[in-house]
């Protein structure tokens, strides 16, 4: 008799919403934020942790940067568990193309079969949606550098820069304006080393207190043989970044008091 | 004929003092029609390890791709690279799961711990019984004259140059006394800073 309940966990309600799939954003509204970059020579992205203690052992996990192959990696907001299976399910479709095809698996290829699985959770009785966005990074010889975003319901998109999870709304809108006239402008091409700043900026109006234990930053560039590398970037690197925004902040607040 | 010995060719791996080393013969044929003489059987997984695997020529590259598979999963989820011996474990349980259906290779595994750098060499049979001793391991249709070759010039201790040189012999000598290894041979010697390939000439018939 339970199955009359349970396959009836994501139906349409009157009003034509899918109820659980909405529930699944919000919680992702409520988790810790994750951005994307696409500059001319490579793709930042960079997460917002939770509340790390000093008592937790992350020697071998992160907690919000994913690995998938030697040139895809992804940032995930949302529940870490259901995070944690999807990674796992991204690692095998990422191996199983590699064998069978014996080259590496495109970037959107992998995006759209994962997210066939996502609304597959979707539609089917008994289950609930995954309760994780995800931000791709990746690189194919054809398409160059690529930056994708999926949500619960299995929608995926590319992007030049977007952000998912807390306060994203605040954080698309800086995006905005920040990359202003930076795309296809040969005169001021946009670099990973900008890319990184600007992610500090936006993560740090979304953040409240940014510091350096609470950023996950990773970098995909070309490497000397024109292949991907994926690179985590240090803590020491990221406190750097955070010092310098920190420093231009007050200047620019110091030079607008001087004015007014 | 056994179908291992259809395609002919032959492994060895020793250890030295600090390193190890692997070569292959360069042949693959169709029983006793030599096809090409430039087909090595040893693949470079990591840094300091390297797989050999002989017999059935189809059932190297499939096997060694299914292995990368496994390898690959795992190093991306644990975050790190894959030692010598874990790495053999897996070899060892992929072929047992095709124990009623084997794959018709034997693989030689060389290289040195990641962090310790404690040399390591180790083959098994086609459905993955392994052997790890501490001097030398061999494979291949002329695999008792590489007993041989190798009983007699295997030291303990032996430095890279010296090593390379017992390995070569070895390989050379033992092919000599067989129809369908030779052509050609490849040795590589694994240090911890430094990997050497030699390429030996020998006779080609």
């Amino acid at each position: 008799m339970a199955r009359r309940y349970d396959s009836r966990t994501t139906i349409f309600s009157p009003e034509g919403r899918l109820y659980q799939v909405e529930y699944a954003m919000e919680a992702i509204s409520r988790a810790g934020a994750a951005l994307g970059i696409r500059a001319e020579d490579g793709i930042v992205i960079a997460a917002e942790c939770h509340t790390t203690s000093p008592l937790l052992d992350n020697d071998i996990f992160q907690d919000k940067i994913y690995k998938i192959n030697d040139h895809i990696c992804v940032a995930v907001a949302g529940i870490t568990s259901d995070a944690n299976v999807l990674v796992n399910e991204m690692r095998l479709i990422a191996q199983r193309y590699q064998y069978n095809y014996g080259s590496p698996i495109p970037l959107e290829q992998l995006v759209s079969h994962l997210c066939d699985i996502k609304q597959a959770y979707t539609q089917y009785g008994g289950k609930r949606p995954f309760g994780v966005s995800i931000l791709y990074m990746g690189y194919d010889r054809r398409h160059q550098f690529q930056l994708y975003q999926s949500d619960p319901s299995g929608n995926y998109s590319g992007w030049n820069g977007t952000c998912i999870g807390k306060s994203f709304g605040v954080a698309m809108s800086m995006l905005k304006t920040e990359l202003a006239n930076r795309y296809d402008n040969p005169e001021k091409p946009l670099t990973t080393e900008e890319a990184k700043k600007i992610a500090i900026k936006v993560l740090a109006k979304s953040m409240e207190g940014i510091n350096a234990e609470k950023v996950e930053m990773a970098v995909t560039t070309l490497g000397s043989n024109s292949r991907p590398v994926i690179k985590m970037v240090q803590k020491e690197e990221i406190e750097r970044l955070i010092t310098k925004h920190n420093e231009e902040e007050e200047e620019k607040k110091a030079s607008t008091s001087t004015t007014t | 004929m056994s179908i291992m010995a259809y395609n002919g060719g032959c492994l060895v791996a020793m250890r030295g003092k600090n390193c190890v080393a692997i070569a292959t013969d360069h042949r693959f044929g169709i029983q006793a029609q030599t096809i090409s003489t430039d087909f090595e059987k040893v693949f470079h997984v990591n840094p300091r390890t390297f797989l050999g695997l002989v017999g059935l020529q189809t059932d190297i590259l499939t096997v060694h791709d299914r292995i990368m598979f496994r390898k690959k999963l795992y190093e991306d989820r644990e975050n790190r690279e894959m030692a010598p011996e874990p790495f053999s474990a897996m070899i060892s349980n992929f072929l047992y799961e095709h124990r009623f259906g084997p794959y018709f290779i034997e693989p030689v595994i060389a290289g040195l711990h990641p962090k310790t750098l404690e040399p390591f060499i180790c083959n098994m049979d086609l459905i993955g019984c392994p052997n790890k001793p501490d001097d030398f391991v061999v494979a291949g249709t002329c695999s008792e004259q590489l007993y041989g070759m190798c009983e007699t010039l295997w030291k303990e201790d032996l430095e890279p140059a010296e090593l390379a040189e017992v390995i070569s012999q070895a390989i050379v000598s033992a092919f000599d006394r067989d129809a369908i290894s030779g052509w050609g041979a490849s040795v590589y010697i694994i240090e911890k800073d430094k990997i050497t390939k030699k390429q030996i000439k020998t006779r080609m018939d």
